[in-house]
């Protein structure tokens, strides 16, 4: 034990003989760490968040299809499914969007049968203030506080869009969404389904899709197989599909991002294997005096890994835990950009991942355990050279 | 002091904010789960597909509900040139 610590200290001055190049070398490792884990944690928290959120989705979602392009589906298609057993309700629901064309936003209009809730007094836990749209008013929505900011609103409830003949469709808000909900509300406009028909100019007994509540969870694959059977061109989706959407969409494996921040790891390795292997006269001249002194090849490779494994410890540490505080303290500030891409409303919404021992190894695997290949077989050259070579 | 000693020194640091981090962090998972609680009865209610994150392109918006084909659908060989579908990808 004392040998090795010995040993340790040797390298750890070593280390700070070369101050300026080892100090660089710590910064940029941990700079690539710091970023290759915020990615994985940014994504992380927002897979989690759909698979935990989502899990209330509708279980089946039926839409036509024509083309390849969605359509609208007659209400009436309702009436067909009645005969298959097991399900317990269907909603009608019109959603698109609203392009706003004064600020660049794309708002998403949704259009549902009031009451909206299944609660009595048809009050909607998500609401900060006001109400929901009640069963045949028209003219009154719901919005989200982004909304309200990018409409201008300010303290006017009044406000119009244009349907697609350019005349101007009139509402008024009358309810709030929580701004603890961006998550899923940022850009929702909620109203009636008549409001809607209307702004988007649907013909009568037309929507966009169904939602179907089964009855039993264990049977929902099973009827939408029957769905799909009855209602030829059409497109069924279940709530597992949009789970598994949702689980591959951040994927880290599949995106550029990630390729980006690995190629910058192993342009950084190969950095590291040029500068070890390029062995400097003073290197060789210590290695030779070493060996003078009595130390033996391993001793000397044991150094060479000690003064690696530190540099690629210290910085795999440091920058693994600047990721975590980026994404605890700053909710992933750098990489949210990237993920909102060019949206004019941004949804307001922290991230939480939670911790895994499986992505901390990918973490060192990645990063730490390459840089010590990279910078063993140039130790192993250098602990090599003959003593009377270099003196 | 030795220099190895410098080294503990780090560490003890290192695992004493990792503890500020850990407790920082599932205080805000809890917070998050309150919301969440919230959020599952909305998107219940409204019967909500999607999460509301990019809201830039229809198969950003909705991945889960728009049309399945997305690559190259404005015109043939077009490259998909919203930033935040560099994350995505393909739905099998």
């Amino acid at each position: 034990m004392g040998r090795v610590l010995n040993i340790l200290d040797y390298a750890l001055c070593s280390l700070r003989r070369k101050l300026l190049k080892n100090v660089s070398v710590f910064a940029i490792f941990t700079l690539v760490i710091f970023l290759f884990c915020s990615f994985q944690l940014v994504s992380r928290a927002l897979t989690e968040a759909a698979e935990q959120l989502l899990t209330t989705a509708p279980d089946i979602t039926i839409q036509q299809m024509s083309a390849g392009r969605q359509i609208s589906i007659a209400s009436s298609t309702k009436m067909e499914l009645a005969g298959i057993f097991g399900i317990k309700k269907i909603k009608e629901r019109i959603w698109g969007y609203y392009f706003d064309e004064s600020n660049g936003a794309n708002y998403t209009v949704i259009g549902m049968h009031a009451p909206f809730s299944d609660s009595p007094g048809d009050r909607l836990p998500g609401l900060s203030e006001g109400r929901l749209p009640a069963p045949g008013e028209r003219g009154k929505v719901v919005v989200s506080d982004n909304i309200r900011n990018h409409l201008q609103l300010g303290s006017r409830k009044h406000f119009s869009l244009f349907r697609p003949d350019l005349t101007q469709a009139g509402f008024e808000t009358i309810g709030l969404f929580d701004g603890k909900l961006e998550i899923v509300t940022a850009d929702l406009i909620l109203m009636t389904l008549a409001d809607a028909r209307d702004l988007f100019a649907i013909p009568d007994k037309f929507v966009t899709d169904l939602l179907v509540y089964v009855a039993n969870p264990n049977e929902i694959e099973t009827i939408a197989r029957k769905i799909s059977l009855k209602l030829p061109g059409s497109r069924v989706i279940t709530r597992n599909q949009i789970l598994k959407t949702y689980k591959v969409v951040f994927n880290w494996r599949s995106g550029l991002g990630t390729i980006c921040l690995l190629t910058a790891l192993a342009a950084f390795v190969i950095l590291a294997w040029d500068k070890a292997s390029g062995l400097s006269r003073e290197e060789m001249k210590e290695v030779g005096i070493l060996k003078i002194l009595g130390w033996q090849t391993g001793d000397i490779i044991f150094l060479r890994f000690c003064e690696s494994l530190t540099v690629s410890l210290l910085a795999f540490l440091t920058g693994y835990l600047l990721a975590w505080m980026h994404i605890v303290y700053f909710d992933g500030i750098l990489f949210r950009p990237v993920f909102l891409g060019w949206s004019v409303v941004r949804p307001v919404f922290s991230l939480a991942p939670s911790f895994s021992i499986e992505n901390l190894l990918l973490v060192f695997c990645l990063s730490v355990v390459p840089y010590l290949c990279a910078t063993a077989v140039p130790a192993w050259r250098a602990a090599t050279v003959r003593a009377d070579s270099v003196i | 002091m030795r220099p190895s000693s410098g080294l503990l020194i780090f560490f003890m640091v290192f695992f004493l904010l990792a503890g500020v981090l850990a407790r920082s962090l599932a205080d805000k998972r809890n917070t998050q789960e309150e919301n969440f609680h919230t959020l599952r009865e909305v998107v219940l209610h409204l019967g909500l597909s999607d999460l509301a994150l990019s809201t830039e392109a229809r198969y950003t918006r909705h991945p889960a509900i728009s049309d399945s084909v997305v690559v190259s659908m404005d015109h043939p060989g077009a490259i998909d040139h919203f930033p935040s579908t560099f994350f995505w990808a393909p739905v099998r």
